[in-house]
């Protein structure tokens, strides 16, 4: 685990007494995250196999998908304590997109690029929903140091999965959001890819002081990296209920 | 919208537009799927609109198509004139003469070639004479058609000298007029030889025809005298009739009631008592007036008898400024006034054609005085306002103003015809009634059936070419049924494909719309991506149907252009048609994409990750 992070710890997402329950084909399954933090410039890991509850999780944490249960769920805006579970028992929908477009980051599975934009308009897409601005010269910088600046002008389709995993890697991070969540990112790639970009990833992150959350059923990959890691005790209750608990690995 | 949002405004469009562009042959398949269906539509429409405007236009054009004309002669009174221009369909009306009337010889001045000609009457807004190149003449101008004006050899500018002829007594007698040309028509307006003048210059060739002097031309001629009309006859006699001869007198006299009158009942008609040795008769007809033919006749009955005919207008009053003047009308002999013990009279008997002169005459009464030698004075009962001087002769014998009974009587006739007094003449004449005919022209082709079944309601034998115009209408109607056959199944069409592929692409991209919506893109923002898109495809599709729609109506005008006029399209749509095309285009895409776009809204933005 790496401890040299040059960020003071900050509270900037909290998250107690969770619960969400997913049903599919009539077996379900029942995530329950006791206690989830998050702060301000750390690099942490969600580590489990397949089915453990991970990208529940992640959506929980992106917003998009709803807890049914919650004591206390909060993100630190600046100085302001905004309580995302009013947000979501008030269906104030606009307002969560409104925190998403201008908080988070999110480099996916295969990278969520969109085809009928070019790089560059791919990496201007999170600036342009926010509203803010940002410089060619340090785009084309941030491009040159993931070795995408001379694919700025292709589409997506032309790029191979390690290209297009950096790409959104870097669309992430341009309209410098204070959370990047990557699910999986480097699932699509091979190994030793998937190193440079876990590390191309965590290097650019704390340069900038984002916070990352990176969703990986490998361990090895986020071990010396990850500030803090996540991982899940699963269950099984029944032949139709499962159960997960989410928990800090180092405690 | 919060200021961010207003920050990213056009993104959604630009992120819509940027994926058609990327599915650019989805796109244009699209784009010309939906223009192969409004191309034919306008195709279509340009069709039905050109040819219907061609043939209308042509009916439009020519005011032939607008003309309705009475084909009987009657007599149309001024009023009917009056009352019927009201209609606000009505282009142009003026009255004409009759057709027999028309007929005039034509030459050129200093020419001894002369042919005939009909005479018609044009006024102001005659759009036969406005839309076939010419203008209204005035005064003493003329117009004439291509035809006549070739038949005698004239131009624009030249002094025709018209002749009109009438038999009068016997005696074939004319007068001239010179009439200068203004206009010669388009062959369009007419292959008849026809003249076209001011009404006033129509109405005196017929009234000279008619033997009438017509004054202010210096044609010579008679007059149209008012002939005379009485109330009744006071006959006074010197002792009673006996049975026989009282019977008499209703046979064939035109009174059918003869009574004695009493003294009391004399002097309240005339104004001066009976002397007591006589007696007198009232002779009227309960139904009718009595005219001066039943004077001559009664005057024939009593023949020997001594009696004194005096015919008499009742309850008659002059009005001179404020006041009112009780009048009676008195002509009779010396002898005649002498025996009913009344002084003479300046204008003596009773005679059937006086001179104004002498009629114009006025003794006062008693009671009145003597203002002035002549006074404007107008009598009471006749419609509207009769001015005429009278003279002054000196006072009445009667209670009342006397006045001779030919002004009267007169006057009398002017309660049943209009009469006028002319001051040039200085005499009463008789109004002209009415006139034979009529040149009407409806405002539109669409206007001439109402103003047919509206003359045909009047009993009046009337021609328009109502058919014509019905045919045109039907065909309309027809096409436009047609049109909107193949156009709304066309529509239904366009709406179903668009609809199906604006459902299918959010389908298709359900994945990268649910990663803009995990961007931060709201529900309200990717619920306007399909619409836009549908905007976009439908202003793309309806500038290539429009694009095709002028290429293939130019094609067609230029395959038909032989048989059309100059400016006429078999094939033309107006840039209004062409505007609501585009709106309409617009918003049927509008409608067709809220599918889609209700469907977005239900993307979840965890399907991105999920999809993953």
């Amino acid at each position: 685990m790496n401890k040299q992070s040059k960020f003071s710890p900050a509270p900037l997402l909290s998250i107690s007494k969770m619960l969400k329950q997913r049903e599919q084909g009539g077996i379900s399954f029942e995530l329950e995250v006791p206690n989830f933090s998050l702060q301000r410039g750390q690099f942490v890991a969600i580590v489990g196999a397949s089915g453990c509850g991970k990208s529940t999780l992640l959506d929980i944490l992106a917003l998009v998908l709803r807890p049914d249960q919650c004591q206390e769920f909060y993100i630190y805006v600046a100085d302001n304590k905004v309580n995302l579970k009013r947000l979501w028992n008030q269906k104030e929908e606009s307002r969560l997109a409104e925190i998403r477009r201008n908080l988070f980051g999110y480099v996916l599975q295969t990278g969520g690029l969109l085809p009928f934009l070019t790089v560059k308009k791919n990496i201007y897409l999170p600036i342009r929903i926010k509203g803010s601005g940002y410089s060619d010269e340090k785009i084309v910088q941030l491009a040159q140091r993931m070795g995408v600046a001379e694919l700025l002008s292709k589409k997506p389709q032309f790029l191979s999965g390690g290209q297009r995993q950096r790409v959104a890697i870097l669309r992430a991070m341009t309209h410098q959001p204070e959370i990047i969540l990557a699910d999986e990112p480097t699932a699509a790639v091979d190994k030793e890819n998937a190193h440079i970009i876990v590390q191309n990833f965590h290097k650019l992150a704390k340069e900038i002081g984002t916070t990352i959350v990176m969703v990986t059923h490998n361990h090895d990959l986020v071990a010396e990296l990850a500030d803090t890691t996540f991982t899940f005790k699963v269950t099984r209750e029944s032949k139709t209920l499962t159960r997960s608990v989410c928990f800090e690995a180092t405690a | 919208m919060t200021s961010q949002q207003q920050k990213s405004r056009g993104t959604v469009l630009n992120l819509a537009l940027f994926d058609l562009f990327h599915e650019w042959i989805l796109t244009l398949c699209l784009v010309l799927a939906i223009a192969a269906v409004i191309a034919p539509i306008l195709l279509l429409l340009g069709l039905k609109y050109g040819t219907i405007a061609t043939l209308r236009d042509r009916l439009v054009q020519d005011p032939v198509y607008r003309e309705i004309r009475p084909t009987q002669t009657y007599e149309y009174k001024k009023q009917w004139f009056t009352d019927f221009a009201e209609r606000n369909d009505i282009a142009f009306l003026t009255p004409t003469i009759l057709p027999a009337a028309s007929i005039i010889t034509v030459k050129i001045l200093n020419s001894q070639k002369t042919e005939i000609f009909d005479l018609i009457p044009t006024g102001m807004g005659d759009p036969l004479i406005l839309e076939n190149g010419g203008q209204i003449p005035k005064g003493n101008q003329c117009v004439m058609t291509k035809m006549a004006a070739e038949e005698i050899g004239v131009a624009v500018g030249d002094n025709l000298s018209v002749r009109v002829t009438r038999n009068r007594g016997g005696r074939q007698e004319f007068a001239t007029a010179e009439l200068e040309i203004v206009s010669i028509l388009n062959p369009r307006a007419g292959i008849l030889e026809r003249i076209y003048t001011p009404l006033n210059f129509v109405v005196d060739v017929e009234n000279y025809k008619e033997g009438m002097a017509i004054p202010t031309r210096n044609w010579t001629g008679g007059s149209p005298r008012p002939y005379l009309s009485f109330d009744g006859i006071i006959a006074v006699l010197p002792q009673k009739l006996d049975l026989i001869a009282k019977g008499n007198l209703r046979i064939n006299t035109g009174v059918n009631e003869v009574e004695l009158l009493a003294n009391q009942a004399f002097a309240q008609i005339t104004g001066f008592n009976l002397p007591t040795h006589l007696v007198s008769y009232h002779l009227h007809n309960a139904n009718n007036i009595v005219q001066a033919s039943s004077y001559r006749a009664v005057k024939r009955k009593l023949r020997g008898k001594k009696a004194i005919i005096i015919p008499y207008v009742k309850a008659s009053t002059f009005r001179q400024s404020k006041k009112e003047i009780s009048v009676f009308g008195l002509s009779l002999s010396p002898k005649h006034l002498q025996t009913l013990g009344l002084s003479e009279l300046p204008w003596g008997a009773l005679k059937n054609k006086p001179s104004y002169q002498k009629i114009g005459q006025l003794l006062l009464p008693n009671n009145i005085e003597k203002l002035e030698t002549v006074i404007e004075t107008s009598f009471a009962g006749i419609k509207g306002t009769l001015t005429f001087p009278l003279r002054i002769q000196g006072k009445s014998p009667s209670q009342y103003a006397l006045v001779p009974i030919e002004l009267l009587a007169t006057l009398r006739t002017g309660l049943q015809r209009e009469i006028i007094f002319d001051d040039n003449q200085q005499t009463f004449l008789l109004a002209r009634g009415g006139y034979g005919g009529f040149r009407l022209y409806a405002k539109t082709i669409d206007d001439v059936q109402p103003i047919y079944t509206a003359l045909k309601q009047q009993n009046l034998e009337i021609s328009a070419k109502v058919d014509a115009i019905e045919r045109i209408r039907i065909l309309d109607r027809g096409l436009t049924r047609i049109f909107w056959l193949v156009a709304i199944v066309g529509i239904i069409g366009g709406i179903a494909a668009l609809i199906a592929s604006l459902y299918a692409a959010v389908e298709r991209k359900k994945r990268d719309l649910s990663i803009m919506r995990l961007l931060g893109l709201s529900r309200y923002q990717v619920f306007r991506f399909p619409i836009y898109q549908a905007l976009a495809m439908a202003i793309l599709s309806i500038g290539a149907a429009i694009s095709a729609y002028f290429t293939l109506s130019l094609v067609i005008n230029l395959v038909f252009s032989n048989d059309l006029e100059m400016g006429q399209k078999i094939c033309y749509l107006p840039a209004s048609h062409l505007v609501i095309a585009t709106l309409l285009t617009v918003s049927v895409a509008f409608i067709s994409a809220l599918l889609a776009a209700w469907k977005t809204t239900q993307i979840d933005p965890a399907e991105a990750l999920r999809e993953e």
